[in-house]
């Protein structure tokens, strides 16, 4: 095993030994952008071969060049980028290709499926238009009614129900999940060997992700095409790849099969990125593994191994020339092509310890935890909470044709140091719970306690004020939560001067704040852009932190954020509530940051709260259907585990609010009604389940017909 | 998470905590301004306008009011640089003048436009509701006007506006019906920045609105108002001319470029450079305004392509190698 090989030496032997039936053989790929700063060396020298009817995953946190890999693949790069290297489609050569000549392949050899459903259909067109157009340009001769015949075939294959007549609907009529349904149907349209899925279901719902994997994983079957699967979700592809290729700052720095990347990773970094992964089926509370800092400056030359800033085992060795990718030597049962770019891969065995080589913190104690639920007080409490907006149709003169419940009835409370999440789909109303309590207004229907303090006396400033200062609000997009023109002493310095506090104490307050959430104190005259995503959203929980509140609304405090990034934050969360006390609320979709982070759970169906209790509980031992549909829908990063599993494949999407059913809200989609007999589904169809225990149950829910046999059409198992 | 895949961004994304790698705006915004060729040679091309406006009068021993009774209607010549009219009088002198009058309407004009619609635009969208219902319909109410009605009817003397001198009273009329497409965009993008999460944010602090409106939505439209100012130049010297040729706005003894082209269009056959030279001027005016407007919109676009300086230094030795 020779380590010390030029790109050149390299670049050879990968030819001499890539097999000769790879459909698509990437050697040496660089891209390099021009930019403000200089050149940006985007994509370092990558190196795959992808087999047909294989599964390749590319994994990466944002900006570790994933996607550029792909456009480049695709020969979808600006002109302004500068790529090198060779991408093969069944031995010829795409790099170099015009772009005439690559519209030959694209669509036609490889297809591309795009992270976002809504903006990549275009509006004025049919969905049927557009399905046939991509079967027009590849096959000029093919008659109308072949082209027609192929479109409803191709909606049938990826579950759109009765396909003739959506044919002429409009990407509008369609729901995000259904429209990347149909990117998936186009993308198949021509039999492509390769088929690129760039993020499919980043933009999507947990139960619509499920169900555009399960389309992915039958378009694939059907069509033998090899797929490479772009991903910072490691979830996702567990259970669908057959290899993995993990990237860091545009190189890959391990490669091998799922279950060499998966259960003996030899990059600490591969190892951080599995241990930054709270798992939604285990109970355990230990903290996440941390990965520190930030990726590498690529407009730089890179100078020893990529990841050595943030390496906790980063030696001298570690800094003089950069590791190249070779492979693992041999441990029994390893396969050949396990390779890992890390001059100390001997080192990590196979039960290395995530948590002890990163220095994970222990877990954080709060002073309430020793304390029973019922005797700390409450903080907030929600009594029968309704938002209803009236749907109005006409140009000129409105009326009414009906009312959307965004929020139905809502009743919880929060006691201190605790952390309630409300999770559901997106438009189940969690957002304008939110929304609600922090709109505190006299006027609402149903009552808002905040530290005692009602929404219905809440008529002056003063009071307002009172409450102002026990709750505070964190945001989903730390980018836009932060005006770009304050540096972050003038950000964290508004709530203060709003409570009228002296100059001189908002100085102090403000380095101690800084040094609270872990960002260094003299950093305070820059500006929001000058920080990367984490540290964004820690100077938005700083400003939360400003005013000493009792509660703090977390939205989504971690979805945009990167995995290793994501990890620091939620041990900070942890951190701050054991030592403040704080109780949080938070709304999230990601279900095991929920399971990680919060004592208690509330989950939200179309307005309406179908099931809560203890976290522990409510996921361990889920009773309503939903939640137990919701629960299966999340991948878990463990490929045998998610090979084997159930999964319970919700139908169809969330009802529109206008034919609401009238009994149970879930009866359209519920996987135990529909196993039901008639008799019984009556009961569904005309009466509201009430959210109640049973008599020795832990938690709350809404069904008449808990732990009901599920449909075994809504049943999946990959074996 | 954003729509479009944009490789860009997301390195920028991924390395902005790197000290040394971060530039301010404004130098951004400078830098990629200087890189168009064009809207640099616009700024020149307007300032030394500008300075021939303000100074050109040293170029010439004439002025305006003066009659040269042995060089009526000449053609160029060492005496009159620019010839003289039929009535005798130095085009040079003239030219200075109207182009100072010209510039001067532009940027008062511009100018104040773009405050009026600012803080019109904000007005309506922070109040919103009946607020906003009202202000909207003034406004469609004024851009139904016919504009050219009232600028001949104020500008006639009538209504007893006839101390005022000309220029002003173009000034005053012109702004008038200037500021409303600006107000509308300004609105709509107050709008937009009221739904911003730091607005939110910033209301959730309990901080009040009018803070919240100066601190927090007026600096951010402020990209959108440069913009506006220079665009507003050019639509106000293009009017200018346009009301001066028809004789509905600068009247004399004000002399403009417009009514010094209005006045050579019957004889530009016998004597064509009276007709030339202003409409040059005007040409060379607008002309570098817009120059300059296309360099200013490209430096302040985000999304804009303008790659640095790092402009394909690198020859591509390596593009394909089999």
């Amino acid at each position: 095993m020779s380590t010390n090989t030029t790109p050149a030496e390299r670049l050879r032997d990968a030819g001499l030994y890539a097999p000769g039936d790879a459909v698509l053989s990437v050697r040496d790929l660089n891209v390099r952008f021009n930019s403000e700063n200089g050149v940006v060396h985007a994509v370092r020298g990558v190196d795959f071969d992808l087999m047909p009817g294989k599964t390749l995953g590319i994994v990466g946190e944002s900006g570790s060049g994933k996607s550029v890999t792909s456009m480049a693949v695709m020969g979808l790069l600006p002109e302004t980028a500068d790529i090198s290297g060779s991408v093969r489609f069944k031995g010829k050569e795409l790099l170099g290709l015009s772009d005439k000549a690559m519209c030959k392949h694209r669509g036609n050899d490889i297809a591309m499926v795009f992270q976002d459903p809504l903006s990549s259909l275009t509006p004025v067109y049919t969905v049927g238009n557009q399905i046939i157009e991509a079967l027009t340009v590849h096959n000029p001769t093919m008659s109308k009614q072949a082209k027609e015949a192929r479109a409803v075939d191709l909606l049938r294959m990826v579950g759109i129900p009765s396909p003739k007549d959506r044919l002429k609907a409009f990407p509008h009529e369609f729901s995000g999940g259904m429209r990347q349904r149909v990117m998936i149907a186009i993308a198949i349209a021509n039999d492509p060997r390769v088929l690129i899925a760039d993020e499919p279901t980043t933009a999507l719902d947990v139960t619509i992700q499920a169900q555009v994997l399960e389309v992915l994983h039958t378009a694939q079957e059907e069509t033998g095409a090899a797929v490479v699967m772009i991903t910072h979700d490691l979830g996702v592809v567990a259970g669908m790849a057959d290899d993995i290729m993990v990237m860091y700052a545009g190189k890959p720095v391990e490669t091998g099969t799922v279950e060499d990347i998966y259960y003996n990773p030899r990059m600490p970094y591969t190892l951080g990125l599995l241990g930054a992964v709270p798992r939604v089926d285990t109970a355990t509370k230990q903290s996440l593994v941390p990965i520190e800092g930030t990726p590498p400056n690529l407009a730089l030359p890179v100078t020893g191994c990529s990841f050595a800033a943030r390496c906790p085992l980063v030696s001298d060795a570690c800094l003089h020339g950069e590791p190249e990718l070779i492979a693992v030597p041999g441990v029994e049962g390893q396969t050949l092509g396990h390779r890992a770019a890390c001059i100390k891969s001997n080192e990590l065995s196979n039960d290395a310890d995530a948590h002890k080589i990163f220095h994970a913190p222990p877990k954080p104690v709060s002073k309430f935890d020793g304390v029973a639920r019922v005797e700390r007080e409450k903080v907030l409490e929600l009594k029968d909470v309704k938002k209803h907006f009236p749907l109005l149709k006409g140009a000129l003169i409105k009326r009414r044709i009906g009312t959307v419940k965004a929020v139905d009835g809502l009743s919880f409370d929060i006691r201190e140091g605790e952390c309630v999440s409300i999770v559901g789909e997106s438009g189940c109303g969690k957002t304008t719970t939110l929304l609600e309590i922090m709109e505190f207004h006299p006027d609402q229907v149903g009552e808002v306690v905040i530290g005692g303090v009602s929404n219905k006396v809440a008529t002056d400033h003063k009071t307002t004020m009172t409450m102002r200062k026990e709750m505070q609000m964190v945001f989903q997009d730390p980018t836009g939560a932060l005006d770009p023109r304050f540096t972050v002493y003038e950000v964290l310095a508004e709530p203060l001067e709003n409570l009228g506090m002296p100059k001189a104490a908002i100085k102090k307050r403000i380095m101690e704040l800084m040094k609270l959430v872990g960002l260094q104190p003299d950093h305070v005259n820059r500006f929001p852009n000058q920080f990367s995503g984490g540290q964004r959203q820690r100077i938005g929980i700083a400003r939360a932190l400003a005013v000493n509140p009792k509660l703090v609304v977390l939205d989504e405090p971690v979805s945009a954020l990167d995995v290793s990034v994501q990890a620091g934050v939620i041990n900070l969360l942890d951190k701050l509530r054991a030592e403040l006390g704080l109780s949080y609320l938070m709304v999230a979709h990601d279900l095991s940051v929920v399971r990680h982070i919060s004592d208690r759970v509330a989950v939200m169906y179309l307005g309406k709260i179908v099931e809560t209790g203890d976290v522990d509980d409510v996921f361990d031992n889920p009773r309503h259907p939903y939640t137990r549909a919701l629960l299966s829908a999340i991948p878990v990063p463990d490929p045998n585990l998610e090979r084997t599993r159930e999964r319970i494949i919700l139908q169809g999407d969330l009802p529109s609010p206008l034919d609401a059913p009238k009994g149970c809200n879930f009866a359209t989609r519920c996987p135990v009604f529909a196993a039901l007999p008639a008799a019984k589904q009556e009961k569904c169809l005309t009466l509201e389940p009430p959210l109640a225990s049973e008599k020795d149950g832990a938690q709350d829910f809404a069904c008449f017909f808990p732990d009901g046999e599920i449909d075994a059409d809504m049943l999946v198992v990959h074996a | 998470m954003t729509n479009i895949i944009d490789p860009i961004a997301e390195i920028d994304e991924a390395r902005v905590a790197d000290q040394d790698v971060v530039i301010g705006k404004s130098r951004i915004i400078f830098r990629r301004f200087m890189r168009n060729r064009t809207a640099v040679a616009g700024l020149f091309i307007f300032l030394a306008l500008f300075l021939f406006s303000v100074f050109g009068g040293f170029l010439t021993s004439w002025d305006k009011d003066t009659i040269d009774p042995l060089n009526i209607g000449m053609p160029p010549s060492p005496d009159h640089l620019l010839g003289t009219t039929q009535a005798g009088i130095d085009l040079m002198a003239l030219i200075v003048d109207g182009t100072r009058t010209s510039i001067l309407i532009g940027l008062i004009v511009g100018g104040v436009s773009v405050l009026i619609s600012a803080v019109y635009g904000c007005t309506m969208a922070f109040f919103g509701g009946k607020v906003d219902a009202t202000m909207l319909f003034i406004l469609e109410a004024l851009i139904m006007m016919p504009a050219i009605l009232v600028v001949a009817v104020a500008t006639s003397g009538s209504g007893g506006l006839k101390d005022l001198p000309s220029w002003l009273l173009l000034i005053v009329v012109l702004l008038f019906f200037s500021w409303m497409g600006t107000a509308r965009l300004v609105r709509s993008l107050s709008m937009s920045l009221m739904q911003r999460d730091y607005v939110k944010a910033a209301k959730y602090m309990g901080v009040p609105s009018r803070r919240i409106v100066w601190r927090h939505l007026v600096p951010n439209i402020g990209s959108l108002l440069v913009l506006d100012f220079t665009r507003g130049i050019t639509g106000a010297v293009l009017a200018e001319v346009a009301f001066s040729f028809i004789g509905i706005g600068i009247k004399l003894p004000d002399v403009s470029l417009g009514v010094l082209i209005g006045q050579a269009t019957g004889q530009v056959s016998s004597f064509p450079w009276m007709f030339w030279v202003p409409l040059t001027v005007m040409f060379l005016l607008t002309g570098s305004l817009a120059m300059m407007n296309d360099g200013l919109r490209d430096a302040f676009d985000p999304s804009s392509s303008s790659i640095g300086r790092a402009k394909r230094t690198k020859p591509q030795t390596a593009k394909v190698t089999n």
